[in-house]
């Protein structure tokens, strides 16, 4: 195991160590006076686009405390349909895969082509595996019961005239939140398939790797806060 | 260095006037103005310092060949606190009185009269504590004629009447989008929102000697109205929060009026009417703005010789139109949607009794005239529109 | 070292930045994907100039309209009564847009009037502009921190402008800029126009975003050796400061305008009051990002007046420290006030919370307006076009802010809310504050961005007309909004018109003055003298370099040895130490 874990000293066949795209070859834009001064300010720059992210849900969470107060048994109703189970298991899903993410940037970082690879595959299952678990049995099961937002929900057993508000927050929230795996995971896919292609990242050059993964680390905050509002607190 | 609002209330200066057309209707009207004016002075006291500096500085050092910059301080300590710390001070003042005259403004005393504010696009409904409302409408211009009888023309808008000098407390609830209840002679508007109740209070002025206005003394027997000049004093009141097409057509009067006419009438308006009368009343009320009687259509169709006429729809199909139509129409008006109208009528479901539905589709049958007195009346043509 | 890749220096000795390749087509391909900040900051430049073109053209629409009260007569014609409608001048526009009434076109009018100049003028205005072209060169740079995302902005900036004029063409939409529910959420129920305006919106917010990050990436990483804080031109703290809003704010409207979005296509009921939802709530959102954005769109204005006034009087700036912090501050408090425009909707509690935080705001301005004055003091004046739109900036603005003043005042905004007070308040604030200092600015940097001087004596004119037409379209609307005529009104009572009429005539000669502009700027163009390296003798970075710069701004990489504002120790770069001879006190 250590020793498969160690840097990958292996050279990359020449079409792929000759490749612009492989990390040893990379260039830093012309505007930058080293390479640290552009890694920096990517990261600042992904940092700031991070907090944009955390405001653009703070509206959610807002609207989720407004119709909290003003409905609220209609909330309690709310969070009582919902099954902590799988919001449980998906935040283990998550979890996992922010570790896995975490790993990733390290690996680049070491230079270990293989289990930067390994480490984003598992990322990625995850990823897909939230997002099965969300469909299937939750989106899924609860559109089959008419708990649907707004003007779409029929379901007969509702208790509260405002549990369709409830839902219609639950849907933007949730659905707002697994848009952003989708992006995510794309983004971590980019990178997968960059390195599967090119060896594009390295000791010198994982800007991409570290962004993407920040971005997956946000995912998966939002969620801790998505779970215990949605699922937990009645 | 309390500035006091009131006592500069109680004298109003020209420019005051002038600002704002020295009409304010009660105490607290009066105290914002002058309030107004305080910051306004201010404002300009503050505007020559700085840009009469500008102005002087600009004079005198204007750029000549070859004579050089002279030297002066980059900052000044003392000088920059100084203008932060007077400003700050005098802002304070500012938000205090303001806060003041505000809770004066929206506050009504307990016992304050109650009247329900009803708005919807594009119109307002005022309900009296009896339970009754106005049917009098004003006319944007009314002249008299030579002979004494009273030519009116123009947009009509329903008259509210308020009693002289006393507390008015209002409750406000719109139908459909958010509206805002002004009466710029009171200072004061609050928005009219769907699902929520606000509302302010006001006190009325006391009528002054010329105060007057032309005034429905009675009814001739086509509906139509006998006017007379009495003692009275009108006032707008304006829609200000954008809600559509009619948006600044969506006015009103206010009529305050001596206590013992306000009563005649209010009690007048509580009597049980014939349903025909009713069903006209709600349509000079609610329905006029969108539906005209005499053929041309408005927002909405008209509604002459509709009854018992086919109506075609903008799905292509069409409908005898009878009393169980009418009923759905103005309940759940998106149902059958009349070709060449948009979707643009809200629904009164709710807001209209069992009663007043039955009044309308009365009126709805023949507008022109009230079935049930037709025959003792040969010619009482509609003199309304 | 790839050669796909720039080498460190190799265009440092090439000629101007908009020297391009041979042949049209090459060289349209080149300014589209150009990773060039002055490039993408001069398509800006003319992109939003267009889009002020066209919110002013709606905006003489609607004042054609105010002419008349507009009323529905019945006149007795012989002896027959006619109903004839007087007065409504836009009714010829009726078919043209599908609208149901005059009214409507009205009110299609205002709202793209307003839309089009705040989300696709007011706001890219001077930041994606001059902001663009000078930030990174008054920091010493080559470009901004990441130049492809500059250029991802102007392309979400220009699919936004596209979407939104699209909804435009297909008939407009009659929401009033704010978009208030559940207004929005109904109207026009059967057409898409709404959604297409809001997602317009939504689109032109994210290009916002880019670049006011970009920006801050900017100013932190990229200021050139020996170039501390506080030694940078007052100009890039307010763009610092511009940036921190945008990033901040920005996302909350989005959010909003994606429920929006969801409710009007949807109905799922957030807003919707017939479903529980809380209209009041979208007012809230709205104006969390929608008051910080006034000041996204001032204080860039306000960088701009600090250049202009320190380099046209050669004095140093007064109380940098204070203008650099107030910019700060401003960016700061402004998060906490938005609740003043909804004072008639809200609880007494908030209302008065909001009230006190508003005058709070105003205070860091103050501060502004006193040092820019205080500048003023013992300097050497030119009255060139730039300068005389510096001091039209403190009258103007100066007279729109103190009328903030009664509008956060809590009982005088219950009267003057939603009147014509508030318009001419922020048409003295955005027109003769932001405009006015874009005017001048574009005029400061003009020999530098193209390399041509303009006409002073056709600067001046334009000037002085704009000056006039502005003060008689606005002044007049105080005295409008104080007696009653409140705003969006297509029709309204007849005491009124004088005021209106003058408020209309003011308009066109503020037309006459912008056209002036327009002639000037096209002659300096096509026939203006070559400008030199520093025609006013400026000490900021970007008058060390050639007029127009190179594509890499600098031939070298330079290195700051003196603060922005030191006229009175140091002669300009390129400039005869005659023309600027130093104080002889010294
Ligand atoms: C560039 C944009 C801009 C700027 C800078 C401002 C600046 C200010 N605005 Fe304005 N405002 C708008 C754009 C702007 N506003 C818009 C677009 C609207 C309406 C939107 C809509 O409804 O469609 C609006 C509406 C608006 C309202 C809501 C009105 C209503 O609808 O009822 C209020 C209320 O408080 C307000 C207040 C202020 C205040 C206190 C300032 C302050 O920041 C002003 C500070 C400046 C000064 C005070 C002047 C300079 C100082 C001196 C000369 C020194 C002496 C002064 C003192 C001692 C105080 N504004
Ligand atoms: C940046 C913001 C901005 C600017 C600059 C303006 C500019 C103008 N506005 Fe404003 N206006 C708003 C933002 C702005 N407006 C907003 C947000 C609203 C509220 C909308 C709502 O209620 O929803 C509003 C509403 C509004 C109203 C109220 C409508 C109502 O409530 O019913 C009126 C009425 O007079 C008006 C008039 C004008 C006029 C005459 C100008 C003039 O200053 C315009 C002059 C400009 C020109 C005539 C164009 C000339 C340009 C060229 C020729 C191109 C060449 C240019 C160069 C080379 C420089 N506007
Ligand atoms: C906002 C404007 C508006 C108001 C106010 C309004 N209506 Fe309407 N009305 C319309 C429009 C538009 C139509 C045609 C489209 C439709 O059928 O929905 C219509 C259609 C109708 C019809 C069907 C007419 C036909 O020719 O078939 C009836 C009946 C009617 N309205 C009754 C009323 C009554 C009663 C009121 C008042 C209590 C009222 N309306 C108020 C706009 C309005
Ligand atoms: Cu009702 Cu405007
Ligand atoms: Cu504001």
């Amino acid at each position: 195991m250590q020793t498969t874990l160690d840097a990958d000293t292996t050279p990359a066949p020449p079409h792929i160590a000759k490749h612009p795209l492989h990390w040893r070859n990379r260039d830093y834009g012309h505007h930058w006076r080293n390479r640290d001064e552009e890694f920096d300010a990517s990261k600042f720059g992904m940092w700031l686009f991070l907090t944009t992210e955390v405001l653009l849900f703070a509206g959610i969470f807002c609207g989720y405390a407004v119709f909290r107060m003003l409905y609220p048994e209609a909330w309690s109703n709310g969070s009582h349909y919902l099954d902590w189970k799988f919001g449980a298991a998906n935040t283990v899903v998550l979890l996992i895969s922010s570790f896995t993410c975490a790993m990733a940037v390290r690996c680049a970082q070491l230079n270990q082509q293989k289990w930067l690879k390994i480490n984003l595959v598992i990322t990625l299952v995850c990823a897909a595996l939230f997002v099965f678990i969300k469909l299937k049995f939750e989106y899924m099961v609860k559109l089959g019961d008419g708990k649907a937002p707004g003007t779409f929900f029929s379901y007969e057993y509702a208790q509260n005239a405002h549990e369709q508000l409830w839902w219609s927050l639950y849907y933007v929230g949730t659905g707002i939140h697994a848009l952003h795996v989708v992006i995510g995971a794309s983004l971590l896919g980019y990178v997968l398939f960059r390195s599967w292609k090119y060896q594009a990242y390295g000791p010198t050059e994982y800007t991409m790797v570290e962004n993407s993964a920040l971005y997956w680390h946000l995912v998966d905050l939002v969620w801790i806060f998505l779970f215990p509002l949605l699922y937990l607190i009645h | 260095m309390m500035l006091s609002t009131t006592t500069l209330a109680d004298s109003p200066s020209i420019l005051q006037d002038w600002i704002f057309g020295g009409n304010a209707a009660s105490r607290a009207a009066a105290q914002s103005d002058a309030m107004f004016l305080a910051i306004t002075w201010f404002s300009i006291i503050s505007f020559v310092i700085v840009i009469g500096f500008a102005a002087y500085c600009v004079i005198k050092y204007r750029r000549k060949p070859g004579v050089p910059v002279q030297p002066s301080p980059h900052h000044h300590t003392l000088l920059e606190i100084i203008w932060t710390v007077v400003p700050s001070a005098s802002l304070l003042v500012f938000f205090v009185l303001g806060f003041r005259g505000y809770a004066d403004k929206v506050v009504a005393p307990a016992n304050a009269m109650e009247l329900k504010v009803d708005a919807w696009k594009w119109g307002w409904k005022v309900t009296y504590p009896n339970g009754a409302s106005s049917p009098e409408q004003k006319f944007l211009s009314e002249q008299v004629l030579n002979d004494g009888l009273v030519q009116q023309t123009g947009l009509q808008y329903p008259i509210f009447y308020v009693p002289e000098d006393s507390d008015v407390r209002l409750r406000m609830h719109s139908q459909d989008v958010i509206h805002s209840f002004w009466i710029p002679e009171f200072r004061t508007k609050m928005d009219v929102i769907p699902n929520r109740y606000t509302g302010y209070g006001f006190r009325t002025p006391k009528l002054k000697a010329g105060d007057t206005v032309m005034h429905q003394v009675d009814v001739y027997p086509d509906g139509s109205p006998v006017l007379a000049e009495v003692s009275g004093r009108d006032m707008w009141i304006f829609c200000a929060e954008y809600c559509g097409d009619e948006h600044s057509r969506m006015a009103a009067t206010l009529r305050v009026v001596p206590r013992e006419v306000f009563e005649e009438k209010v009690a007048e308006w509580g009597r049980p009417k014939s349903p025909w009368l009713l069903g006209q009343t709600i349509w000079k009320q609610q329905c006029q703005i969108c539906h005209s009687i005499d053929g041309k259509p408005g927002t909405g169709p008209t509604w002459q010789g509709i009854y018992g006429t086919e109506g075609a729809f903008a799905d292509g199909s069409t409908h005898m139109r009878d009393e169980n139509y009418i009923r759905e129409s103005i309940l759940n008006p998106n149902e059958k949607v009349v070709a060449g109208f948009a979707p643009a009528m809200p629904s009164f479901q709710g807001s209209l009794s069992e009663e007043d539905l039955e009044g309308l589709i009365m009126f709805i049958k023949s507008p022109d005239r009230d079935p049930t007195t037709a025959g003792e009346d040969g010619d009482s043509a509609g003199s309304e529109g | 070292m790839m050669t796909t890749l720039d080498t460190h220096d190799s265009h440092a000795h090439g000629g101007s930045y908009f020297d391009g390749p041979p042949g049209l087509l090459a060289k349209i391909w080149q300014w589209m994907t150009t990773v060039d900040h002055k490039k993408i900051g001069v398509m800006y430049l003319f992109a939003v100039l267009f889009m002020f073109f066209l919110g002013g053209m709606a905006a003489l629409a609607v004042r054609y309209e105010l002419l008349d009260p507009v009323r529905t007569v019945t006149e007795l014609q012989g002896t027959e009564l006619v109903e004839s409608t007087t007065g409504q001048r836009l009714a010829f526009l009726q078919d043209i847009m599908n609208a149901k009434s005059p009214n409507e076109v009205y009110n299609r009018m205002f709202t793209l009037h307003g839309a089009v100049m705040v989300f696709m003028f007011i706001v890219p205005s001077i930041p994606a502009s001059l902001g663009n072209f000078f930030l990174p060169i008054m920091l010493g740079a080559k470009d901004v921190a990441f130049p492809r995302l500059n250029l991802m902005s102007w392309w979400i900036y220009v699919i936004g402008c596209l979407i939104g004029v699209f909804s435009i063409l297909l008939g407009g939409v009659d929401t009033g800029w704010t978009f208030y529910t559940p207004y929005s959420t109904t109207t026009d129920a059967d057409h898409y126009r709404v959604v297409l305006m809001v997602l317009a919106a939504f689109v032109l917010g994210f290009s916002s975003i880019l670049t006011g990050m970009n920006f801050v990436v900017t100013v932190h990483k990229l200021r050139a050796p020996g170039m501390g804080w506080f030694d940078m031109p007052l100009f890039i703290w307010a763009l610092y400061a511009t940036s921190i809003i945008q990033v901040l704010a920005t996302p909350v409207i989005g959010i909003t305008l994606l429920l929006l979005i969801l409710e009007r296509t949807m109905k799922i009921g957030i807003f919707d009051p017939s479903m529980g939802g809380d209209p009041v709530l979208y007012q809230h959102f709205f104006w969390f990002y929608s008051h910080p954005v006034v000041y996204v769109m001032i204080l860039p204005a306000m960088g701009i007046i600090s250049e202009l006034l320190a380099i046209h009087a050669r004095k140093h700036i007064f109380g940098y420290r204070a203008i650099a912090f107030s910019s700060l501050g401003i960016a700061a408090v402004s998060f906490l006030v938005w609740g003043h425009h909804i004072f008639t909707a809200m609880g007494e509690l908030a209302a008065v919370l909001f009230s006190a935080l508003t005058f709070l705001v105003a205070i860091p301005t103050a501060i502004k307006v006193f040092n820019w004055v205080a500048t003023l003091y013992k300097g050497s004046i030119v009255l060139n076009t730039p300068m005389c739109y510096a001091l039209m900036f403190l009258f103007t603005f100066t007279i729109g802010g103190l009328t903030g003043l009664p509008l956060a005042t809590l009982s005088t905004d219950l009267h003057l809310h939603d009147t014509y007070y508030v318009v001419a308040h922020f048409h003295y604030v955005m027109m003769g504050g932001t405009v006015i200092a874009f005017m001048g600015g574009i005029h400061h940097w003009w020999p530098k961005m193209f390399g041509k001087m303009y006409s002073e004596t056709g600067g001046l004119i334009g000037c002085a007309l704009v000056f006039i037409g502005f003060n008689l379209t606005f002044f007049t609307q105080f005295f409008l909004g104080t007696q009653g005529m409140p705003r969006r009104y297509a029709n309204y009572v007849d005491e009124f018109q004088t005021l209106h009429e003058i408020s209309t005539y003011g308009s066109w000669i503020l037309l006459a003055g912008f056209l002036v502009h327009l002639v000037t700027f096209i002659m300096s163009l096509v026939g203006g003298e070559k400008a030199s390296a520093n025609p006013w003798g400026g000490l900021t970075l970007e008058w060390e370099c050639e007029s127009p710069p190179i594509e890499h701004n600098f031939h070298h990489e330079p290195i700051v040895k003196h603060g922005p504002y030191d006229f009175e120790s140091v002669v300009p770069p390129h400039c005869d130490p005659k023309d600027y001879p130093l104080p002889q006190s010294h």
